[in-house]
């Protein structure tokens, strides 16, 4: 074997012209060092008593560490985790993409970790070498990855959940060596930087092991996860309220729409053709489903389209694909491989059981219907709320009354209102009109045509603001997304209130949001606002400009405050 | 940049511009080698795949692809890089290349970029090569196949088999360090780094000593003169001339000649079980369905599919064929008519 193996480098040596050699020699020792250097990162998970087993990366110096779903799924809530230190860390689940197969877990111990850096995912070509690091077949006992080297095989590619629900959409198919034990391993481009998560590859006659077809998960993907997975979630995918077939023209042909859907309420038909989704060209249905994948549920997302009227663009939110609400089962075959069934149990890794765990651990993981871990999306939304609470603790008496005085920006001669946010009526006053409405009991037909739920919303911004941890039914951390139209990444929190869904948006390090949409009522638009500058009114914190969106064509328009009071 | 990543560049940016690569690689060769490779679909057998892969040979839509059951069962589809789908009918096979020729039937005088085999290379072990196939039926529609790397390991006369089946190219054949011989990649195209051809990836078969699945492909040099001879329409050699195959029917003449498919012989006494049945075809128009054992044929026991395979050689085409099937605790009698050629010798 190994005589071949000289014989063959003697070859390839022979094949490359004398000047390429210094440049080889170079290129071996450069990736060398590239390996050295993202190993550190490279984790190699195990169940908190040492069996079963495979990989995962880092991504923070605090221990944020990415794997597979089908990894973690059989290990229980904590785990422990080898580095090429060869030290073992304690592990806690934080959030898990079941249908991405990705899940999120942090090691414990240390707040200087080595992590990898992330690349764009979207500039990996086909021929683009690669190296896969992980823990095939379990093999080191010092943690220290194997690495496999290969080439991109192909981009964009999709595979079938196959008798489960894990789908893996627009990833990256690579020709690196991955075996059972790879499984949430990072996939490095050849200068290091952190492009996919091996999760997945063809096995068929050949029994369990390498085919020469494994697939990524491409790391734009995660990373559009990675805020809801922090957040303790059981985050889920998305679908629209169409479907789409390709037809013999090669288009992309709207089959179904659904009527009480925004995409209806936007003029979308069935037979127009379906031109682009978040921002890429379709050609196939496929491509829309490689594309619909990436995405998590609740994202906002623009589309375009063409029908007998022309060409049309406009955003919908993605619903829910499979609404979890408790870690879903997998069939045993997707489970990660376990050591060597005939080796007995060496005792090098102890075997401990969950309560065993040291209370400052344990306390890490709170259980409850519909999230993954709740402790971590209880610390995510107090990290929101306290701030908020204390910046809005003045206006928060219960009794008290805003009254705000606005104008219509862009209107001559000026139209002007006001608004009234009280404890048990909102109203409104526009020209010589006036809308009021029960704050206990908002109906749709209560509000101001062109504004349409403006009124609910100031309801909703009320109890936001209040101390009352009863305002909501509830409210939690719901990671990040680019926000439309403002096509910033923002900070989510969600709020729930009888039917009602609020999505508050907020700048990373500011107190107060950016924005809020809010659902109020099945097949009617949200509505969508931006606060422009908080300030500090008289006893009122409040925005000096509300912008209202408007869903047809995705433009603001403005209300200016000009006062704000509080009458207790 | 990387040497492969250079190629492959290089194969892209030669899509771009002719000029550019003029001087040092020859102009014939597929500026990029996907455009020439078509995404084959046809029926499955057993446990063999319903889909392949074919390499353009001419303008006007000639295929080569490995001589499988793909290609017996016919019905194919071939699709093309830019999603275009074709039917595409047999003109020749060869068994002692295991090659077919197919040609993509078009309404007027498309153009198709195509390989040219006369620029076949010979090249030596240790040269780097890329592998382009429909492996895994992982590309669909307008999507380019998977590519995969290796280094040519030897050259060597390969013994192989499949079943019953044995290898039949007498020639050495590449061997390849990858995996590239997976589901759906025969007929896939071996490049050398500069994307000319270097031979056509084989089936998934096994070593006959060792049972261990080779990763081979048929060189390009070796295939040209027969690609050359079908394009041309001469006559080929299309029995089988392994001495033991010649007085039975092979699977695949079973499946062309009367759409019917038994379990793969892999043993002995495989009972002779219907493992498919093509619609419309004389077997399926007889009656037979998946899953009928076959007990009889005219007066004689049939205990396995070797017995059907050689009683069904002794016919003369047009003679009648009485069958008595086993269907679910009943005997049912189906007639079949030996077809042309239907004497195995």
């Amino acid at each position: 074997m190994r005589i071949r193996w000289a014989i063959l480098g003697v070859l390839i040596l022979q094949c490359i012209p004398a000047g390429a050699q210094q440049s080889l020699s170079e290129r071996e020792r450069a990736r060398v060092e590239t390996i050295q250097r993202i190993s550190p990162s490279v984790v190699c998970v195990m169940s908190s008593s040492g069996d079963g087993g495979g990989s995962g990366v880092l991504i923070s110096a605090d221990g944020l560490c990415i794997s597979n779903y089908h990894v973690t799924s059989g290990s229980g809530n904590f785990m422990k985790c080898g580095l090429n230190d060869g030290r073992v860390y304690d592990a806690v689940i934080m959030g898990i993409d079941p249908t991405g197969d990705v899940a999120l877990i942090q090691l414990l111990g240390r707040t200087d970790f080595s992590f990898a850096r992330a690349g764009n995912s979207d500039f990996v070509k086909t021929g683009d070498e690669v190296m896969a690091l992980g823990n095939p077949f379990l093999l080191a006992s010092d943690f220290s990855p194997t690495v496999t080297y290969g080439i991109v095989s192909g981009v964009h590619r999709y595979q079938y959940p196959a008798n489960t629900f894990l789908e893996y959409t627009d990833c990256i198919q690579i020709d690196a060596s991955i075996n059972p034990g790879n499984s949430g391993g990072p996939l490095f481009d050849i200068s290091g930087t952190w492009i996919g998560i091996n999760g997945r590859a063809s096995f068929e006659k050949r029994g369990r092991v390498n085919s020469g077809a494994a697939y990524a998960i491409s790391v734009n993907q995660v990373l559009r996860f990675v805020d809801h997975l922090r957040a303790g979630l059981i985050v889920d995918h998305g679908r629209t309220e169409f479907t789409v077939e390709t037809s013999d023209a090669d288009e992309v042909r709207i089959s179904q729409v659904s009527e009480l859907s925004e995409a209806w309420r936007r003029g979308l038909r069935p037979g127009a053709v379906l031109l682009s989704f978040a921002g890429r060209q379709l050609t196939s249905a496929n491509e829309f489903q490689n594309i619909l994948g990436t995405f998590p549920e609740g994202t906002r997302l623009p589309f375009s389209w063409r029908d007998d009227g022309g060409v049309h663009s406009a955003t919908v939110r993605l619903g829910p694909l499979h609404s979890f609400q408790k870690a879903p089962e997998l069939p045993a075959e997707r489970r990660p491989p376990r050591p060597d069934q005939e080796q007995p149990d060496s005792g090098e890794t102890p075997a401990v059981a969950e309560d065993e765990l040291p209370e400052e651990i344990r306390k890490l993981f709170v259980e409850k219907d519909g999230f993954c871990n709740f402790y971590f999306n209880e610390q995510q939304r107090l990290k929101r709320i306290k701030p908020l609470r204390v910046r809005t603790e003045s206006v928060g008496s219960p009794e008290a009354t805003w009254k705000v005085r606005f104008e219509m920006e862009g209107t001559t001669p000026a139209v002007t209102g006001e608004l009234a946010i009280g404890p048990k009526t909102i109203g409104m006053k526009l020209g010589d009109t006036a809308w009021l409405q029960q704050v206990g009991d908002p109906k749709a037909e209560e509000e101001p045509p062109g504004m349409a739920g403006l009124l609910i919303a100031m309801n909703q911004l009320r109890r936001l603001f209040s101390a009352d941890t009863a305002a909501f039914g509830e409210i939690t951390a719901f990671g990040s997304t680019v926000h439309l139209p403002l096509a910033r990444e923002l900070q989510i929190l969600l709020s729930r209130e009888g039917i009602r869904t609020g999505r508050w948006y907020f700048e990373e390090e500011e107190v107060l949001p950016v924005a809020l949409d809010l659902e109020y009522e099945t097949g009617i638009d949200e509505v969508r606002l931006v606060f422009e500058n908080w300030k500090d009114w008289s006893g009122v914190v409040f925005p000096e400009r509300i912008g209202i969106v408007n869903s047809t064509t995705e433009e603001i328009s403005w209300l200016r405050v000009s006062d704000a009071v509080r009458q207790d | 940049m990387s040497r492969i990543q250079a190629c492959v560049f290089l194969m892209l940016s030669a899509c771009l511009s002719d000029v550019v690569h003029g001087q040092s690689v020859s102009e014939k060769i597929p500026a990029d080698p996907q455009a020439v490779i078509v995404k084959l679909f046809g029926a499955g057998v057993g446990n063999l795949d319903s889909y392949g892969t074919g390499v353009l040979v001419s303008k006007a839509g000639h295929v080569i692809t490995v001589a499988n059951h793909l290609v017996s069962t016919g019905f194919l589809t071939a699709v093309t890089l830019d999603g275009r789908r074709f039917s595409a009918e047999t003109i020749a096979t060869s068994t002692e290349f295991d090659l077919a020729l197919l040609k993509l039937k078009t309404d007027g005088d498309e153009e198709f970029p195509f390989m040219d085999p006369a620029l076949a290379k010979d090249v030596a072990p240790g040269t780097p090569i890329l592998a382009y196939s429909n492996m895994f039926r992982v590309a669909v529609g307008n999507e380019p196949v998977s590519v995969v790397h290796g280094v040519i390991s030897a050259s060597i006369p390969l013994e192989a088999t499949q079943g019953r089946w044995k290898f039949p190219v007498k020639s050495p054949v590449w061997l390849i360090d990858a995996i590239t011989n997976n589901s759906g990649a025969a007929g896939g195209l071996l490049t050398d780094e500069s994307g000319a051809p270097i031979g056509l990836i084989g089936r998934e078969i096994r070593q006959a000593s060792s049972r261990t699945w080779v990763n081979y492909a048929v060189p390009m040099t070796v295939l040209k003169p027969v690609i050359a001879g079908m394009l041309e329409g001469r006559k080929l050699e299309t029995r089988p001339r392994d001495a033991d195959l010649t007085a039975m029917l092979t699977d695949q003449e079973m499946t062309t000649r009367y759409g019917l498919t038994l379990l793969p012989s892999v043993i002995e006494r495989t009972p002779a079980y219907v493992d498919a049945v093509v619609p419309e075809s004389p077997a399926g128009r007889a009656g037979f369905r998946r899953g009928d054992l076959i007990l009889l044929i005219g007066d004689s026991v049939i205990t396995s599919v070797t017995d059907v395979q050689k009683r069904m050689a002794e016919y003369r085409p047009g003679q009648k064929m009485s069958f008595t099937v086993d269907r679910d605790k009943e005997l049912i009698a189906l007639d079949l008519t030996a077809g042309q050629g239907g004497n195995g010798r």
